[in-house]
């Protein structure tokens, strides 16, 4: 095989071993070409510098403590989300049209009790519910939850064994939400009629939906 | 976040030792002179049967599995986060982190792929998600923006005035171009298996590190001598 000092750079990024040999064939008569492959060569061999193998007793035992520690905390969680798989009929685009209505229900229930209160009571906080809206707001918050939980059932497979990063990123943001809205409905449990706190919560539930759906949609 | 696709070809696969290729400079013409003194792992070459078991002790859960990947890969995949992060203490988290991210997804690997390249791909993409964070908690800080992995001591074994002009070379590649020297050269990867890791073509991995030796003999290497250059 001929070779002439133009095909120099095409061998370098992708030459077959045959014109390597050629190549350097060629360089034995062409010292330009010798002082090109010397120095390409000498790359290589530089790069080996950044090579170390050497061992860090301490790393193994230190990954296994950690996977001991997410197998059980994996455990744990199962155990939370057995009970959420219990009956759960509805198809996944019912379920999905029900927590969206009920969303909507929600929010526009909320948004109305809170820009058009009922007329205030003497000294009246504008913010607070009455007795009848509040209980209008906790059964369409009952039934939001119900709906939620439902999606929460379908999507449980992906979030117990989560296929990718992202999935297992959507688990974490999920046990945030969850863990937000707990926080938020023991302070609604203190104070009831607050319907600051109605919307913060229903924001909530909202994100959660959404993250549900998402991870659905990815299933899909 | 990256995700790890996982459709790679059988053929990917990548043995526990780098490579020494025909087309690579072999021991004999080490021009430093010295013994190899970082020598490879035990060359245990990842079988498809064995990658296959692997997996599936992993997916049971049995802990002995993950212990064999690591003992087949751990140091390698250690070195390769190094090389990517700049210190070994990031390193070390992040092969840990991904072998937590492993676990957390292997119900998720269908074996279209094999299972150590997946492995890898999941190594490279936390230290990548490591990196933008460190690039982050900089910009927070209102510190030095610059992106690049700062380096640090090594083993004692290594020449430190020559690794470290490589890696003041390296600082002035691209990410692209510094990630496919490294996996190439410092790891011996095949360019299949590059471009398997890194989501691109084996063409784009070769010529990718046809630029990042260009660069780098540029920087390390300047001209000598006008014959040199007309020969080119």
């Amino acid at each position: 095989m001929n070779i002439a000092c133009e095909d120099r750079d095409r061998i370098f990024e992708d030459g077959s071993p045959a014109e390597w040999a050629a190549l350097e064939a060629h360089s034995a008569n062409c010292a330009a070409c010798a002082e090109e492959l010397r120095s390409w060569k000498a790359i290589s061999v530089l790069a080996k510098e950044l090579r170390d193998y050497s061992d860090t007793p301490s790393l193994w035992p230190r990954i296994e403590r950690s996977l001991i520690a997410e197998a059980a905390t994996k455990k744990q969680r199962a155990g939370r989300w057995s009970w959420l798989s219990l009956g759960f009929g509805l198809s996944l685009g019912w379920q999905t049209a029900a927590a969206a209505a009920l969303a909507m229900i929600l929010t526009v229930s909320a948004g109305w009790i809170y820009l058009h209160p009922a007329k205030p009571v003497s000294s009246g906080d504008q913010s607070l519910l009455k007795s009848s809206a509040l209980a209008e707001v906790e059964r369409a918050q009952a039934a939001y939850e119900q709906a939620i939980d439902k999606l929460a059932a379908d999507a449980k497979p992906q979030l117990e064994n989560p296929a990718t990063p992202l999935q297992a990123n959507y688990r974490e943001k999920l046990l945030v939400l969850d863990s937000a809205i707990n926080d938020l409905r023991a302070q609604a449990g203190m104070n009831p009629s607050n319907a600051h706190l109605r919307q913060q919560l229903l924001a909530m539930y909202q994100e959660k939906q959404q993250t549900l759906q998402d991870i659905l949609e990815e299933k899909r | 976040m990256g995700t790890m696709g996982l459709a790679l070809p059988w053929e990917t696969r990548i043995s526990s030792v780098p490579r020494e290729r025909e087309m690579r400079v072999k021991p004999s013409e080490d021009l430093t002179g010295r013994p190899n003194q970082t020598a490879a792992p035990a060359a245990t070459t990842t079988a498809p049967s064995e990658d296959a078991e692997l997996a599936e002790r992993c997916r049971s859960g049995d802990l002995g599995g993950y212990e064999r990947l690591y003992a087949l890969h751990g140091v390698r995949m250690k070195n390769v986060a190094r090389n990517l992060l700049g210190n070994p203490i990031d390193a070390e988290d992040a092969v840990q982190e991904t072998f937590l991210k492993v676990q957390r997804s292997i119900g998720g690997f269908r074996g279209q792929s094999s299972f150590v390249t997946w492995t890898y791909r999941i190594l490279i993409n936390t230290c990548y998600d490591a990196r933008r964070s460190r690039v982050r908690k900089k910009e927070v800080q209102n510190d030095d923006t610059e992106d690049s992995p700062r380096p640090e001591p090594r083993a004692p074994g290594a020449h430190p005035s020559l690794r470290m002009a490589l890696e003041r070379a390296l600082a002035g590649l691209t990410k692209h171009q510094r990630d496919v020297f490294l996996l190439y050269e410092v790891e011996g990867f095949h360019h299949a298996e590059i471009a398997g890791m890194l989501k691109i073509t084996e063409t784009a991995s070769k010529n990718t590190l046809f630029q990042a030796k260009k660069n780098l003999r540029h920087v390390l290497e300047p001209p000598r001598s006008n014959s040199t250059a007309g020969a080119r």
